[in-house]
């Protein structure tokens, strides 16, 4: 029992005296595990080789011009365009009134509607997905396009709601009372007062909103059907059946289009804002 | 539901225009912030004035207004469709078929199926395992002993909003053989070990998409921890290890609960990583079903192996919410 206790005392000694400088390493380690992938993903974009030769024998950028004059892949950032805008102004819209709902008005059902808005990411992306290829495409026979958007908007409203909720929760209500005090009834209110200081966390919303449906395969895998791949669809089927190193290219631009965007929706609003949520 | 939404909005529109008398200048100034705002033009008021008064009248009819359309996308195209596949998954064969188990006794009486579903839940608990481990000790280092919390946060953050299939494909690149891994280890004279398609190279891959999902409610929980708490442990006699035992961990229980369940889950049900790193010994239930609709369709057999997934999914999510993870309410932890 002695033993037990000297053992753990010289324990507790070392955390004490180590605990600041583990904690710098083991920041560093998994920042470099989270990164390291991703820098060599951007290198491999400029490697001159075929896929398989590491370290690569010269850099260039000719799987950038091979990217850029490539139809299909063109056509996938299209087709992924198409999607993703109107599902992300339909994600906002909607998003943006769960949240007034939530936060304005008492009603029945309103913890369901909550419920209803989180729940899609905690049900397995591949149970929702041939739910709706069940539904959408087998029951209701929806053109696979709106069958598509319909899917990014289920799919991006839990994080938008994420994030324009807590900007309303936090939002002084008492500029609101003022405002209809003057005589603004609730929607000159809503547009004059409310909107103006929500407007970041909406925008920021819509941003992560877009980002998601952008990178967005699994339900699009299921439910698109026959029609044209997105980005990320076309990825999989260059990654499955044949691998070029322009792939490494058109990863870059997802990571462009991801860290531009959720670096101003972080601007927008602040980094804790969505750790708190 | 775009008819639904815009509908919504003109009332709304009305309401504020029938709201405001035309001679102040009030009115004018809304009128001018309708054209910014995405309202809809105050020219349709006239025409919609007795509905908005009706709405004005009718408190209740102005919240269905608002929370209905959500809440009618949210069922129709989510709630249903899951119900939908628990009838389908009772089917033969095809959508409207006759009525059977057999997808279920098929299912469950066949060994091999059986054992890739335990194959899946042990390949899900080690993720997690070491997911919640090295997240937690990451998210502990931030709260507890760094500056720059806001900073090393969103470094963590910002590579979980690149696309999945992204990230897997860059572990493609270090892992197969011959790869970045390989060359780095010839270049210091260790033997190359290619891990690409094997169950090493699947854990790596769950383990880095995700780690970032998990440290939020790590984070979450951890700061909301009140440190004079941990003073007052410290002031009591008790050392570092056995004050993070007895205080810490089961102060932020709620947020490691939360962290499991937001990784567990979605890895039981993943099939891309396993189709992409893991090689054909290391089938998971994930990939059993995408077979169902993209090879064999047999679309209710697929729809039965969804509800054993969904049975797997709801019975943790039973058994996290005893244990206390804040997984709904107010947004919630969730990520």
């Amino acid at each position: 029992m002695s033993v037990l206790a000297r053992i753990a005392g010289t324990g507790e000694r070392f955390v004490h005296g180590y605990a600041s400088r583990m904690a710098a390493v083991v920041t560093a380690l998994v920042l470099a595990f989270l990164w390291l992938p991703i820098g060599v993903l951007v290198f491999m974009s400029f490697a001159d080789g075929g896929v398989l030769s590491f370290p690569p024998d010269q850099l260039t950028l000719r799987w950038y011009r091979v990217f850029l004059s490539n139809g299909a892949a063109r056509g996938a950032i299209v087709t992924t365009l198409t999607i993703s805008i109107p599902a992300t102004i339909l994600t906002v819209t909607l998003s943006t009134m769960i949240a007034y709902a939530v936060d304005r008005y008492g009603f029945v059902g309103r913890s369901w509607l909550q419920l209803l808005a989180t729940l899609p990411i905690i049900v397995p992306l591949v149970v929702t997905g041939i739910a709706m290829v069940l539904f959408f495409n087998g029951t209701l026979g929806l053109p696979n396009y709106v069958s598509v958007v319909v899917a990014h908007v289920i799919r991006t409203i839990p994080f938008a709601t994420l994030v324009i909720l807590p900007t309303f929760l936090s939002f002084d209500r008492s500029l609101e009372e003022a405002s209809k005090d003057l005589g603004a009834d609730e929607l000159a209110t809503f547009r004059q007062v409310t909107l103006p200081n929500v407007f970041p966390g909406v925008v920021a919303g819509g941003l992560l909103a877009f980002t998601l449906s952008f990178n967005e395969f699994v339900y699009t895998y299921f439910v698109k059907g026959s029609s044209d791949p997105t980005l990320p669809v076309y990825i999989w089927n260059q990654i499955r059946y044949n691998v070029t190193p322009e792939v490494n290219v058109i990863s870059v631009v997802f990571l462009l289009v991801a860290v531009s965007m959720v670096l101003v929706a972080v601007w927008l609003t602040r980094v804790d804002l969505l750790a708190r949520r | 539901m775009t008819d639904a939404s815009s509908a919504d909005d003109d009332t709304g529109g009305a309401d504020s225009t029938a709201g405001a008398q035309p001679d102040t200048p009030e009115n004018v100034a809304a009128d001018g912030g309708s054209t910014t705002a995405a309202g809809p033009a105050p020219g349709s008021a006239g025409r919609l004035a007795p509905v908005t008064g009706f709405f004005r009248d009718h408190p209740r009819l102005r919240t269905l207004a608002v929370a209905g359309p959500p809440y009618g996308i949210l069922v129709l195209f989510f709630a249903v469709p899951l119900l939908a596949m628990l009838l389908i998954s009772f089917q033969t064969g095809q959508i409207g078929g006759a009525w059977t188990l057999s997808n279920y006794t098929g299912f469950l009486g066949s060994e091999t199926y059986l054992t890739v579903v335990w194959r899946t839940f042990l390949i899900s608990a080690q993720v997690t395992g070491i997911v919640a481990a090295v997240g937690y000790a990451l998210a502990y280092s931030i709260v507890r002993f760094s500056r720059r919390t806001t900073l090393l946060l969103l470094c963590v953050i910002l590579p979980f909003w690149t696309s999945y299939i992204i990230r897997m494909y860059a572990w493609i690149n270090i892992l197969q053989s011959g790869g970045v891994l390989d060359s780095a280890l010839a270049a210091v004279g260790l033997p190359t070990i290619g891990l690409l398609y094997t169950d090493t190279a699947v854990l790596i891959g769950f383990t880095y998409v995700w780690l970032p999902l998990a440290v939020l409610p790590f984070y979450a929980s951890l700061t909301n921890l009140d440190p004079d708490l941990i003073e007052a442990s410290k002031d009591l006699g008790a050392g570092p290890v056995r004050t993070f035992l007895s205080v810490t961990l089961p102060m932020t229980i709620n947020g490691v609960v939360t962290g499991i369940v937001l990784v567990f889950i979605p890895t039981f049900g993943s099939f891309i990583t396993p189709r992409l790193l893991g090689g054909t010994s290391n089938v998971m239930i994930g990939m059993v079903i995408e077979n169902q609709f993209k090879s064999a369709f047999n679309w209710p057999f697929g729809a039965a192996i969804g509800m054993v997934i969904t049975v797997v999914v709801v019975a943790l999510l039973l058994l996290a919410a005893r244990l206390g993870g804040g997984l709904f309410g107010t947004g919630g932890e969730t990520a």
